[in-house]
């Protein structure tokens, strides 16, 4: 079965693309956060894990609000298509939920001084990333396509909820983490440079999100259409 | 007409129980071992200097107790095939999942008042709002519920149910728990302003995940 999936992979025609322009735009995103963007004032050089922390978690952010979409489109129609979207999206956010989470923890390190603290956004993200984990969880532990699908529908529609109490947390309660600093009323709270190099990360991360993406799907239809052979 | 078959559902469910009380009975054996423990563990001095370590332990113990009580109720379900004839129903679905809620709520009325007594017991809590702590300790049974009932629903005829149901129920079961804790802290120390604040959360978490469990929880049950 393993030998299918590249296939699956080359059968779609977008990828090729949408990989090419995720390594060219990071390579340019590398270039400006390495180089380009000036040390922070205050925290120097550490700082510059923003460039990956941020968009990592943006990204965590997409992801689950398409497993969502997908999750209500499955309920919906019935549509393998959106189940297919639905774990690939989830698969990744998880992905990225721990990167996020990882980063964190190294730049929370020489800028708090330790590696993790009980602080309203670290708390919710790691709730958050468990419901996905258990989301993933209950997906593997079903072989029959309709009703894993449904199950993991009801989960995935109801977990997206995460995604604004973990944006919106450090507002709501006195939070160590510093607000949002684009995603907030009024202009960003950045220098220029520092916010063009942001926008480019994110515009990166998000093209390896599309490509993941697209592969992903690929490769769980072909999953999907060889049980479909196999049972015929 | 829908309540009514809810209610039917939840009379059916607390009658088996009251005939055979095995989920009752795994529910409060499950709480009271794990509250001896972790009383022991704890230990008067230091639940009388941090009492929202006691009351934490307390709602985890009930938590897994609640999962315990449901998980039975779903079972007893199963081996009856009586799930197939109330699906069958107009309505069949929402109806199970909110007549399980209610007979559930019941159910862990009783096992949350009975761990919170054992635990004031064991540990020699001096309550100074014995009035709030009850009311914290009901609001906490009609928080917790709605979420577990969706997630055994959702796992329903599932291998591993076991393992999917805690490791779904207890992430998002995360508010319920810190409220519960925390007001009945509140309630120990005599903050009265503190301990109604948290019940109007139990009592919001619990409005919030029953609608949500109804809106889209019956769309899993099969």
């Amino acid at each position: 079965m393993i030998t299918t999936y590249p296939r699956a992979i080359r059968g779609t025609r977008t990828l090729p693309y949408l990989a090419g322009a995720s390594v060219l735009v990071g390579a340019i995103a590398s270039f400006m956060a390495l180089v380009w963007a000036p040390a922070d004032a205050v925290q120097g050089d550490v700082q510059r894990i923003m460039y990956v922390h941020v968009p990592a978690a943006w990204l965590a952010y997409l992801a689950f609000v398409v497993v969502f979409l997908a999750s209500v489109a499955w309920l919906w129609g019935h549509s393998p298509l959106a189940d297919a979207v639905a774990v690939a999206s989830a698969e990744i956010g998880v992905m990225f939920t721990g990167l996020a989470i990882v980063l964190g923890s190294i730049w929370a390190k020489p800028t708090w001084g330790v590696w993790w603290t009980w602080e309203p956004r670290l708390v919710t993200t790691a709730v958050m990333f468990s419901m996905y984990a258990g989301y993933l969880l209950l997906r593997s532990l079903s072989s029959d396509f309709e009703r894993r699908a449904t199950r993991a529908a009801v989960v995935g529609a109801i977990a997206v909820l995460n995604v604004p109490i973990v944006h919106l947390s450090v507002t709501w309660m006195n939070a160590l983490h510093q607000l949002p600093s684009v995603l907030r009323p009024g202009p960003p709270a950045l220098d220029g440079r520092m916010y063009a190099t942001l926008l480019v990360a994110v515009a990166a991360f998000t093209l390896l999100y599309a490509s993941l993406l697209v592969a992903r799907v690929g490769i769980e239809r072909r999953r999907r259409s060889d049980a479909g052979r196999s049972e015929g | 007409m829908r309540l009514r078959r809810a209610w039917l559902v939840a009379e059916r469910d607390l009658r088996g129980e009251r005939a055979q009380p095995d989920g009752l009975a795994a529910a409060v054996g499950l709480t009271a071992i794990l509250v001896f423990v972790e009383s022991l563990l704890v230990g008067p001095a230091t639940a009388a200097a941090t009492p929202a370590v006691a009351c934490g332990l307390l709602w985890i113990a009930l938590t897994l107790g609640a999962i315990l009580a449901i998980t039975r109720s779903f079972d007893r379900e199963l081996e009856d095939d009586a799930l197939e004839s109330v699906l069958t129903l107009p309505g069949g679905a929402d109806a199970l999942y909110l007549g399980k809620v209610l007979a559930a709520t019941l159910l862990l009325t009783l096992v949350s008042l009975a761990g919170t007594a054992l635990t004031v017991l064991l540990l020699d809590l001096e309550v100074s709002l014995p009035g709030h702590l009850g009311l914290v300790t009901l609001g906490g049974a009609l928080a917790i519920p709605p979420t577990v009932t969706l997630y055994v629903a959702i796992s329903l005829r599932l291998r591993a149910r076991a393992l999917v149901v805690p490791l779904l129920a207890v992430p998002a079961l995360v508010p319920q728990l810190i409220a519960a804790s925390a007001g009945a802290a509140a309630a120990i120390t005599g903050d009265a302003g503190g301990s109604f604040a948290w019940c109007a959360l139990l009592v919001a978490t619990a409005l919030v995940s029953a609608i949500a469990g109804l809106t889209i929880g019956p769309a899993a049950i099969e």
